[in-house]
């Protein structure tokens, strides 16, 4: 059975409309730098964020009133990427990628136990990984499969690669992917003791984080281009084993790796290690989206296919800072 | 034109190794004792305040036990519930051989959570153990840390679909190697207790300040409970060819999703039947087959209301216990334990007990208080979880 793309859609920093991005892109066009302040310790952290324009044009929904951002990143991509489709919706099912998932009510909610040991139960719902998938479902009206997975910025292959599963085990004719994520101070806070954010003046490497979210409808009807290889990839537990295990996971693709994750950390190095060169990375201009990136990296791989003459494959390989990595590969 | 599929293949799968840690004990023995007898590991909460909650109570793996003997520098920076998945893979790689799984689908709702609560009452001060914290809190972590430690090279998959993430990860494990995608996998489910999750609960007044008392008529909610369970789930031909034990058999998987709600089933329990009904066909088998089942019987109001109304309809009068009474609700690892109480009992044939049952107000055949004997081939075990995930599967003894 072979695994075809169907419609793809993002919400990034730089915009909604995948052509559009994409050409912004190659203009070498870089998401807008804006800041944000933890307000309980005083830092300030550099980040992409959705433009205040394009989050006024975000799905909106009853379910959506009181839920934290990445729900309505997540929502618009998924309603985009099912644009059209005339599948009926009993027959879709849903695989949803995340790492620090509804991290602002997560905060909230917990900054109200330091302080008082109780806090609101509108907050605490938000907090468990699997709700915006929820919310995703209850808007499209998805009854069947609805799998949230959980991981580092390799988190995406580990949905494709379910997602592949499930059209191959249970009778259905599509599912859909969405990776998304949402920025809060204290992820960067987090990525910043841990010495992998980029913070300007103080330090000219490390990542930038960014927010929003990817949707890519996988089908088995008969598109233009199709899933060739998707290598779940495997953890590294010390980074020195990192260029080894990608040039293995590369191997296991359907041809070398052209789209890359490097986001200015020590993945930079292990790529470069690995292959003799950093790899095209969509973060260099988008950011680090952690849940999101692989679905970003794929929409870029898929917009190579379609623009690069004489292209017929390309393969991405997807590394998270959490001791995971996999990849996969297109094909016309 | 749409892809053919491949020709449905029907591969059985066999349960060939399993551990376990959770407030029952350690490893499948003392979970097996304590089932049979009953008992009650709910006990106050001393490892953070509950002085403002409605709850005071939750089921926690023995920290003394759980930690001693962990004397390296990296051991001491891991999170406890990597040590209870540590724990709970050794038990299985004992009795499954050298079992080497080709991917681990395991399920979780908030992992290492307390590193990230430490974390964050740390943002005042440039703490110097924040780097470990963060890095060793993800969710993903724990499994990853487990497959370290015994040096097993294999991807992990993290389903975090609330209370069924560990149904959900065991079924999609059974469903992947019943379709050939492949021969063995390492599947089960963790979490551990974390004030965030507690003081959510009972924001939601779900958790209860009484006894937890599953499918009584007068149930007040909750508490909850931690641990770990693993299963090594191999193609059936494969593990009878290499002479594997095998502890008991896969036979069944449903999923469905709720959108009644995002905390609340819909009170027709038409998700949970949905789920027990997808786990049935798959196995090839009538409701009147199964001879136990063992209930997601969260205690809470409408769990219990829907759930039982779901087997109720579906079932005519099979035994059914909820074992959250004994250890409470261990969330993402709930479907995992679960699934090895279910194991124990028809390995043991006995049926495990709903403690703290008075009175009825549905009609169901509760196991009320007390283990029995019985004679039985099928289990079912239920999970369902918030965002309206439901996931049931079903287990068939094997004889020895």
């Amino acid at each position: 059975m072979i695994t075809y793309l169907g419609r793809c859609s993002w919400v990034t920093p730089l915009g909604c409309d995948v052509d559009d991005v994409w050409r912004r892109m190659n203009a070498d066009e870089r998401a807008p730098l804006s800041s944000i302040t933890d307000s309980d310790i005083g830092r300030e952290y550099f980040v992409h964020r959705i433009s205040a324009e394009a989050a006024r044009t975000l799905a909106n929904h009853p379910r959506l009133r009181r839920v934290s951002a990445i729900s309505r990143f997540a929502a618009t991509a998924g309603l985009a990427a099912l644009e059209g489709t005339n599948l009926p919706l009993e027959r879709i099912a849903l695989v949803f990628a995340i790492s620090n998932g509804g991290v602002i009510y997560t905060r909230r909610f917990y900054a109200e136990i330091a302080k008082a040991n109780t806090a609101s139960p509108l907050l605490f719902p938000e907090t468990v990984f699997n709700a915006p998938a929820s919310h995703l479902a209850a808007i499209l009206g998805l009854t069947g499969a609805s799998y949230t997975v959980v991981g580092d910025g390799a988190v995406g292959v580990s949905a494709l690669k379910l997602a592949e599963d499930l059209l191959h085990t249970i009778d259905i004719d599509a599912c859909l992917v969405v990776g998304a994520e949402e920025i809060d101070p204290l992820v960067c806070e987090a990525y910043r003791r841990w010495h992998l954010l980029c913070h300007p003046p103080a330090s000219k490497t490390g990542m930038t984080l960014s927010e929003g979210a990817g949707a890519v409808l996988l089908t088995r009807s008969e598109q233009e281009f199709r899933v060739s290889a998707i290598d779940h990839g495997t953890n590294y537990f010390r980074r020195s084993e990192l260029p080894a295990k990608m040039r293995r996971v590369a191997a296991n693709l359907a041809c070398p790796p052209g789209v890359g994750s490097a986001n200015g950390t020590f993945l930079d190095d292990a790529e470069e290690k690995a292959f003799g060169q950093v790899l095209y990375s969509p973060k260099k201009f988008l950011g680090e989206s952690v849940g999101a990136s692989v679905l970003w990296q794929l929409i870029a791989a898929l917009q190579f296919l379609r623009n690069a003459a004489g292209l017929a494959e390309i393969s991405a390989i997807a590394t998270g800072v959490n001791q995971q990595l996999g990849g996969f590969s297109l094909a016309r | 034109m749409k892809s053919a599929p491949e020709p449905p293949l029907s591969r059985r799968v066999a349960i060939v190794g399993a551990g376990i840690v959770s407030p029952l004990g350690f490893g499948l023995a003392e979970a097996d004792e304590a089932l049979r007898s009953g008992q009650d590991r709910v006990a106050p909460v001393t490892s953070f305040s509950v002085d403002k909650t409605r709850c005071k109570t939750a089921a926690a793996v023995d920290d003394t036990r759980l930690l001693e003997g962990r004397r390296t520098r990296r051991e001491r920076r891991l999170h406890r519930v990597s040590h209870m998945v540590v724990d709970a893979l050794d038990e299985l790689l004992q009795t499954s051989g050298n079992f080497q799984p080709q991917i681990a689908i395991v399920g979780t709702t908030s992992g290492g959570m307390t590193f990230g609560e430490r974390f964050y009452r740390s943002l005042a001060q440039e703490d110097s153990r924040a780097p470990g914290w963060i890095a060793n809190y993800p969710p993903q972590k724990a499994i990853v840390d487990a497959l370290e430690k015994f040096s097993i090279d294999a991807p992990v998959q993290v389903i975090a679909n609330a209370c069924a993430s560990g149904t959900n990860a065991i079924g999609q494990a059974f469903a992947a190697i019943r379709a050939g995608r492949y021969d063995r996998v390492l599947t089960g489910g963790y979490d551990a207790i974390s004030e965030l999750v507690f003081v959510g609960f009972d924001s939601l007044q779900a958790s209860t300040p009484e006894k937890i008392r599953p499918f009584d008529a007068e149930r007040s909610g909750m508490v909850l409970g931690e641990g770990a369970a693993l299963l090594a789930l191999e193609e059936w031909d494969m593990a009878s060819a290499r002479d594997a034990e095998i502890l008991g058999e896969i036979v069944g998987y449903g999923i469905s999703t709720d959108n009644h709600h995002l905390t609340q089933p819909n009170p027709d329990g038409n998700g949970a039947r949905r789920a027990m009904q997808g786990a049935l066909e798959t196995a090839g088998l009538a409701p009147e087959k199964i001879g136990y089942i063992n209930a997601h019987g969260t205690a809470t109001l409408f769990n219990d209301a829907a759930e039982g109304k779901a087997i109720s309809e579906l079932f005519d009068q099979v035994p059914v216990s909820s074992t959250k009474g004994m250890m409470g609700h261990s969330l993402g690892a709930a479907g995992a334990i679960e699934a090895l109480f279910s194991l124990i009992a028809l390995r043991g044939q006995f049926l495990p007990p709903n403690i703290n049952f008075r009175s009825a107000d549905q009609p169901l055949a509760i196991i009320a208080n007390e283990a029995r004997e019985a004679d039985f081939e099928y289990a079912l075990s239920n999970s369902f979880g918030f965002g309206g995930t439901n996931a049931s599967i079903i287990l068939r003894k094997v004889d020895a």
